[in-house]
């Protein structure tokens, strides 16, 4: 399964609002079945990054290449609320050109909400939206997942099931990139960090330890060299 | 596999605009009550000795549809801000032009529906002889509706995103509106009234030529709000 | 613009002290000279304003919104000069503030038109996002005037005004025709002029802004 292309590589990419670049001069190769996490202060343009690199905005500057489909999952669901689990999930599905074949079925299974496919999601709890909001970047089966701070606001057994879901993803080769503030939870199943400093990616190295305090000492360091 | 067809992936959005604004139903229901509430309210303001029923129905029936179906319309784009929905729908791979098409379909049914509970009502209130021209009236209306949902919808898309989009919506659509209305009430007149169709060619050109242009028009331009 | 200004004022000058008095309807018909070239120049600015909107669309310069913008204000601020002018000139001649007579009303619908559209673009912060949905705008409202004139006009044909009127007479006397010609051409310049006055303005704004949000990666 490896392969010496990345899965997904950005080169130089640069994206502003109106006139303030947002996103300066980025580059980074993942490759297949490799995690990667992504850090920075609030406003140091993780979000910008991760939707320009899911297509949803265009970036300024520099491109992207990928091999394969590209899935997200960000912090709004980007679903209806009036419509159940299920019914998003198809809907989204036959955008994809996807029948009804019980993949719906089957991702919600996996993500534990099985029981409440049929219920309306303006009823669900964050941490359930945040599983749907997974099972619904798999549908296509995508081999690229940006996640925007997948974690947050879930509790211990909902962060359980999307950490195992995570674990199992980068086992089939997904290559996928988290932008995040829970250091801890992922270290376990991440091997890099992506420094985000105003817009720039101030470092792309390996984990520097297990705990959160190495991973902030090195921001911090970055933060202060004034990269 | 079900293809993502063009046709396909716009019928799949329509279809969820329907099922969601079903479960909801708020925007329908004021579409309507606003409906009534103005054929109700010119209707009873109207001083029937100086201007007769045929010189103020087709009149009438225009204004109710105009502004009845401006409430439906921003719920197109309105429902695709919560959740961030918008989003979702432009990680598929689903082309902007199924898109247009899909928000087209969908609020003609809204408005189809408005309409449909709204003549009924029209033709208690005012007594002008349409049964025999029913055919007639709902090809001009079915047309008229057509133009004026095209240049709404691609409005509404970019209203969606102000502040006071049920303001902006009105004041940008407005003018557009002149030509599809006014020759939707020319004909409307000339139909109550039996006049032959030749009296009808002018406007129907009019109103044709308006729905092609702008649709079209519509669809071209729809791209450019989507993509960031 | 200077030009334009000084031009403006021969205008005025030679309409009242040399132009001979039109038999029927006063000294108010000499707001005329004023009225029809500012109405064209009007039209003008909107139609600028459209295919600078297009040209924005396919090319996507900075440069081509912020003109067409530019074109847009001078544009709304000639047609409310018009529609205040028309009125102006009415009342002695007709003896009513307005009558919906083709011209007036069309110019009042594409008024509200690009009313519309400095409103959006006022609504609308980020000035990409400005640029483009005023850019679509533009080109639907450019294609929409034409519309507006034949609805306004058949309209009109078809419900006889009560109270008839010939304000362009075809047969002008030459001094008049030469006076109103001039206008027409003062006009056009005072449009020119206004126009890059504003987009002048437009583009140190936008320079300021760029420097204030700091430069490139």
């Amino acid at each position: 399964m490896a392969s010496s292309e990345p899965a997904v590589r950005v080169h130089e990419v640069s994206r502003r609002f109106g006139y303030r670049w947002v996103v300066r001069n980025v580059s980074m190769d993942i490759a297949s079945g490799e995690a990667v996490m992504l850090v920075g202060g609030n406003g140091a343009g993780k979000t910008t990054l991760l939707r320009v690199m899911a297509g949803l905005l265009k970036a300024h500057k520099g491109q992207i290449d990928y091999r394969g489909m590209v899935g997200m999952v960000a912090h709004h669901t980007m679903m209806y609320d009036a419509l159940t689990a299920r019914e998003n999930l198809v809907f989204f599905g036959r955008l994809h050109g996807l029948r009804d074949d019980g993949r719906a079925d089957r991702l919600l299974e996996r993500l534990g909400l099985g029981h409440v496919s049929g219920e309306r999601i303006a009823t669900f709890s964050r941490g359930m939206l945040q599983r749907l909001a997974i099972a619904r970047a798999l549908l296509h089966e995508p081999d690229v997942l940006l996640l925007d701070e997948p974690l947050t606001g879930l509790d211990d057994a909902a962060s359980q099931i999307v950490l195992a879901v995570i674990a199992e993803l980068k086992a089939r080769g997904a290559a996928l990139l988290i932008a995040t503030h829970q250091l801890i939870e992922l270290a376990s199943v991440t091997a890099r960090v992506g420094y985000m400093v105003s817009g720039r990616l101030a470092a792309l190295e390996p984990l520097p330890g297990p705990d959160a305090g190495a991973i902030v000492s090195r921001y911090r360091d970055l933060v202060a060299s004034g990269v | 596999m079900a293809s993502s067809s063009l046709f396909g992936t716009a019928l799949a959005v329509a279809r969820k605009d329907l099922k969601v604004e079903w479960r909801t139903k708020t925007a329908f229901i004021s579409s309507l009550v606003f409906a009534v509430l103005v054929l109700a309210v010119l209707y009873f303001a109207r001083d029937k000795t100086s201007v007769g029923d045929y010189d103020l129905a087709p009149g009438a029936l225009w204004v109710t549809f105009t502004f009845a179906g401006m409430l439906g319309l921003n719920r197109a784009f309105l429902l695709e801000r919560e959740n961030h929905a918008l989003d979702g729908l432009r990680l598929t791979p689903i082309s902007p032009t199924a898109l247009f098409l899909g928000k087209v379909a969908g609020n003609l049914v809204f408005l189809g529906v408005v309409e449909l509970v709204s003549l009924p009502l029209f033709i208690l209130f005012y007594d002008v002889p349409i049964w025999r021209q029913l055919p007639t009236l709902m090809v001009v209306v079915a047309l008229a509706t057509i133009g004026y949902v095209a240049v709404g919808t691609l409005l509404s898309a970019m209203v969606v995103r102000t502040r006071f989009s049920e303001v902006m919506l009105p004041v940008l659509l407005l003018p557009f509106l002149v030509p599809p209305i006014v020759s939707a009430v020319q004909l409307t007149w000339r139909i109550l009234a039996l006049r032959p169709l030749s009296e009808m060619t002018g406007w129907l050109s009019l109103l044709a030529a308006f729905d092609i242009i702008f649709f079209t028009l519509s669809l071209l331009l729809f791209e450019a709000i989507l993509i960031e | 613009m200077g030009l334009a200004l000084v031009g403006l004022a021969g205008i005025y000058v030679r309409a009242l002290m040399f132009t001979p008095i039109e038999r029927t309807q006063g000294p108010a018909q000499k707001i005329f000279y004023v009225h029809a070239p500012v109405a064209w120049a009007a039209l003008l600015a909107f139609s600028v304003c459209g295919l600078l909107s297009l040209l924005y669309l396919m090319m996507r310069d900075r440069k081509f919104d912020l003109m067409a913008a530019a074109s847009a204000e001078v544009g709304t601020a000639l047609a409310v000069v018009m529609l205040t002018t028309g009125p102006l000139w009415g009342k002695p001649v007709w003896g009513t503030w307005w009558t919906w007579d083709a011209r007036l009303t069309s110019t009042l619908f594409t008024f509200l038109l690009f009313v519309g559209y400095l409103v959006l673009r006022n609504a609308l912060t980020d000035f990409e996002v400005r640029a483009r949905f005023s850019a679509v705008l533009g080109v639907m409202a450019l294609v929409l005037v034409p519309f507006i004139h034949v609805t306004v006009y058949w309209f009109r044909t078809l419900h006889p005004d009560p109270v008839v009127l010939k304000p362009d007479a075809p047969s002008l006397p030459s001094v008049m025709l030469v006076t109103l010609l001039s206008s027409f051409a003062v006009c056009t310049v005072l449009y020119i002029g206004l126009v890059m006055q504003r987009y002048a303005l437009a583009v140190m704004q936008d320079v300021r802004e760029e420097e204030a949000a700091g430069g490139i990666s």
